[in-house]
């Protein structure tokens, strides 16, 4: 197989899984796509086996490295700004608290990812002073999550019980709109 | 950085394919590293020079 072909069938399927993925968002049913998904993963594994061309080499990979650093850090840069804004703005509309949650954990999730994958390449030693840093760094983003949840979340919130919303604390905003069920 | 890879590849009657697949990357490699935009790993400047029949300080001058 040659690599038009190989990138011919990969748009297609990219294609396809996106029209799944808005029916299934639309008719709110999320196995069908997973399932195609994996089977389109795996099936794009296999025809990339079959390939006889070079799809990526080493430039590409320094290319790759490089981009998925600063798409990280301008990604990181803006949850965080956006996480700030939307939390300050949060009394306007209680909808945009979980928004910059999920920007804030989301964020966290990508930069521990992001270390974990670079320790694993650079093959740090569990002696390296190197390492001890990146456990420093995971400690401390550990206790900045447990304390940011303390402080912004879940404490003063609406309840569903029982077929009606109830005062979990002191919310300072109106309870859901949405009929509680 | 320069290099001869052009002037050797031309000697040898290569095309820029043909020498990518010797090497094993693509095309667009090969030109980047012809135009001087890309400086190759160790590993990619030795498999160059063993097929352009040269060494790698000969390919490759500072």
């Amino acid at each position: 197989m040659t690599l038009k072909q190989y990138q011919k069938i990969k748009l297609i399927l990219t294609v396809v899984l996106a029209f799944v993925f808005s029916q299934a968002i639309v008719l709110k049913s999320f196995v069908p796509p997973i399932i195609l998904l994996l089977a389109v993963s795996l099936l794009l594994i296999m025809l990339r086996r079959r390939v006889t061309e070079v799809i990526a080499d080493e430039r590409d990979y320094i290319t790759g490295g490089k981009s998925a650093l600063l798409a990280i850090q301008i990604y990181s840069w803006l949850a965080v700004i956006g996480m700030f804004i939307l939390y300050a703005f949060r009394d306007l509309n209680p909808a945009y608290e979980p928004v910059a949650m999920t920007l804030a954990y989301s964020t966290c999730v990508l930069m521990i990812l992001y270390s974990l994958i670079f320790r694993y390449y650079n093959k740090v030693k569990l002696t390296d002073k190197k390492f001890i840093y990146i456990i420093f760094v995971f400690i401390l983003f550990f206790v900045l999550a447990i304390a940011s949840i303390r402080l912004f979340s879940g404490e003063d919130d609406w309840i569903c019980k029982d077929g009606q919303w109830i005062e979990h604390g002191h919310p300072d905003f109106p309870s859901p709109a949405v009929p509680c069920k | 950085m320069t290099n001869r890879i052009k002037e050797l590849r031309a000697k040898y009657n290569l095309t820029q394919e043909e020498l990518a697949s010797k090497v094993g990357v693509r095309r667009e490699t090969i030109v980047f590293l012809e135009q001087g935009k890309y400086n190759p790993s160790l590993k990619l400047a030795y498999d160059i020079a063993c097929v352009l029949g040269t060494k790698v300080d000969d390919l490759f001058s500072f």
